[in-house]
């Protein structure tokens, strides 16, 4: 019992020192962590509390003015008077809703026989596929453009934005990536009972893979809710615009006007940090499945 | 059983070849076309052989957009370095780790544009932060107009694309570190390695995938870069054309000017540098994986 007692207290007192090593080391993270994200959150904050100022709040003072004094809802006002923001709301929401469904789909349908299927050509086409990410997108405007006035007639249509996205070969790619971790022998389980592929894909593998269909989705909706020099050549009537056309047409309407400016951004902002930060655990989670090299 | 399978995979593969063989194969085939000709979108092309390319090679313009086109791609490897460092400090169990990350990847969720538009804020003459606490600080005594001056107009862009990349490519690294076995740095530990030295023996080595693929999406990205070039410099190039890109430039000559055909011939440059940069990075991160 003696021998215990003695024989423990070196070992609380190394526990100590790795404690207070611990806490030091600790502490430095944190202070590294907080100023990084005092670089990315600033500016952010800034415009945030800028687009409550008053007009009695000065926009540029020396020293700085950050926090209202005389804070109000008018420049949001002002600006949901001016433009039909909520419209940009309403289509951005169904083009990303929209985009993000229907491309999960193909593309994880598209993903499943590079992954378990033998057939003739599938390096060949896969590597053709992967080639195609070489391939800046502007340089596909011109003949997209042509197309969508002159063929698909939905030139100035919320449906111009979808087509032409919902076959994102970086997602095939990715779920590829997913659909080979999963071990042989529960398709060819199910195989041997006679269920088709697409049974397969459906009932045993999309489930088995689902983190990663998040990671992808949530990464599909907000790459189309940003997306801007597509949609800003496609959508001339104001009302038709997506909330990045709708902005980029505020800041020329704005252009003296901070407060407005700083509203109409923090209006854009906000949902959608509220939606990725509600479902970030789900993007690392299905990123880290995922990218694998 | 293999002849019910051999259809099946093509069934598949179907709705994904068709949209990518109408949205990106052949507008590939009808650039390469409208890049012989007078092109204006409106009216019908008209063929005028090597013209565009001749022209292309005289125009001042398109060599300054070249020039700071390949300028830009020193975001990468500040990317590439400044992400793994990110990727570190964030790979931690500490209580409150997922809010940090999630900070981080702010810039990267909203959208060039938003964030552009702040930027120019940040920036401006008279209304901006940047100004107002420099001389605050005592650093300037007169406002910069940090805009208008062509020396900074690249900088700020390359400055802002990296603010909004970081993010996103620490989530990347942060998948890799997270795939690396724990022993690896146990073993690394046991031969004496100290913190810096253990990140330098086992954690590059095994990031070595994600630094190839960050290496290539983000050149292939920085190349291709217009938003920000477009909202810092009002959608002008900046003055003396200081900000403009080889993507701004065939914005601008499409559909601006409509000349759809010489914008089809900048595109096809474009897209061969791309494909001769892709295969040169791949081909070095290979070399190295080799030595």
């Amino acid at each position: 019992m003696e021998h215990v007692q003695t024989a423990r207290i070196p070992a609380v007192r190394v526990h100590r020192k790795t404690k207070r090593r611990n806490f030091g080391e600790k502490l430095f993270w944190y202070v590294v962590l907080i100023l990084v994200s005092i670089g990315t959150v600033f500016p952010f904050l800034w415009i945030f509390l800028t687009a409550f100022k008053g007009p009695l709040d000065a926009v540029y003072s020396t020293p700085p003015q950050f926090i209202p004094h005389d804070p109000t809802l008018d420049n949001f006002v002002r600006v949901w008077q001016q433009l039909p923001i909520g419209n940009f709301f309403l289509n951005t929401i169904l083009v990303a809703v929209c985009t993000t469904g229907l491309s999960v789909l193909i593309t994880a349908l598209a993903a499943y026989p590079f992954a378990k299927m033998k057939f003739q050509g599938r390096n060949a086409l896969f590597y053709m596929l992967l080639a195609t990410l070489i391939v800046p997108v502007q340089l596909t405007y011109i003949p997209s453009f042509v197309l969508a006035v002159r063929f698909f007639h939905y030139y100035n249509s919320i449906v111009a934005l979808i087509l032409p996205n919902i076959a994102s070969v970086f997602n095939i790619f990715l779920l590829r990536q997913a659909f080979s971790s999963v071990p042989d022998d529960l398709i060819d389980a199910a195989r041997m009972d006679g269920a088709n592929e697409l049974r397969i894909w459906w009932s045993i593998l999309l489930p088995v893979i689902r983190p990663s269909l998040a990671a992808v989705a949530i990464f599909t909706f907000v790459t189309s809710w940003n997306d801007f020099l597509w949609p800003s050549l496609m959508l001339p009537t104001m009302a038709n615009k997506t909330l990045p056309v709708g902005l980029a047409a505020l800041q020329g309407m704005f252009s003296s006007d901070f407060r407005g400016t700083a509203a109409g951004v923090t209006m854009t902002v906000i949902p959608i940090m509220i939606f990725f930060i509600l479902l970030q655990k789900q993007f690392i989670q299905g990123l880290t499945g995922a990218v694998k090299g | 059983m293999t002849k019910k399978l051999s259809l099946t995979p093509y069934l598949f593969l179907t709705p994904a070849l068709l949209i990518i063989a109408v949205f990106v194969l052949y507008p590939i085939l009808a650039v390469f076309y409208y890049s012989f000709t007078e092109y204006d979108i409106v009216t019908a092309p008209r063929w005028v052989g090597l013209a565009n390319y001749q022209h292309l090679l005289q125009d001042p313009t398109f060599w300054l957009a070249l020039r700071h086109s390949l300028i830009y791609l020193i975001v990468t490897p500040t990317l590439i370095i400044l992400s793994i460092l990110l990727a570190i400090a964030v790979n931690r169990n500490l209580p409150g780790i997922q809010v940090f990350r999630a900070l981080y990847y702010l810039p990267a969720v909203s959208g060039s544009i938003a964030v552009g538009i702040t930027w120019r804020w940040l920036f401006d003459t008279q209304g901006g932060l940047l100004n107002g606490m420099l001389i605050w600080l005592g650093v300037l005594k007169e406002p910069v107009q940090w805009l208008s001056e062509p020396a900074f107009t690249l900088p700020i862009a390359m400055l802002l694309t990296i603010w909004m990349g970081v993010g996103y490519y620490m989530v990347i690294f942060l998948a890799g570190l997270q795939n690396i076995p724990e022993e690896l740095y146990d073993a690394a530990m046991i031969d004496g390695c100290n913190d810096w030295q253990k990140h330098w023996y086992v954690s590059l080595p095994g990031l070595r995938p994600q630094i190839t693929f960050v290496a290539v999406i983000s050149s292939l990205a920085a190349l291709k870069v217009f938003d920000e070039i477009y909202v810092l410099t009002l959608r002008s190039g900046g003055i003396l054309d200081s900000g403009v890109t080889m993507v701004f430039m065939l914005w601008k000559e499409a559909f601006r000017l409509s000349h759809a055909g010489y914008a089809s011939a900048i595109a096809l440059v474009l897209l061969a540098i791309t494909l001769v940069f892709s295969v040169m990075n791949i081909r070095l991160q290979e070399r190295d994986a080799g030595a």
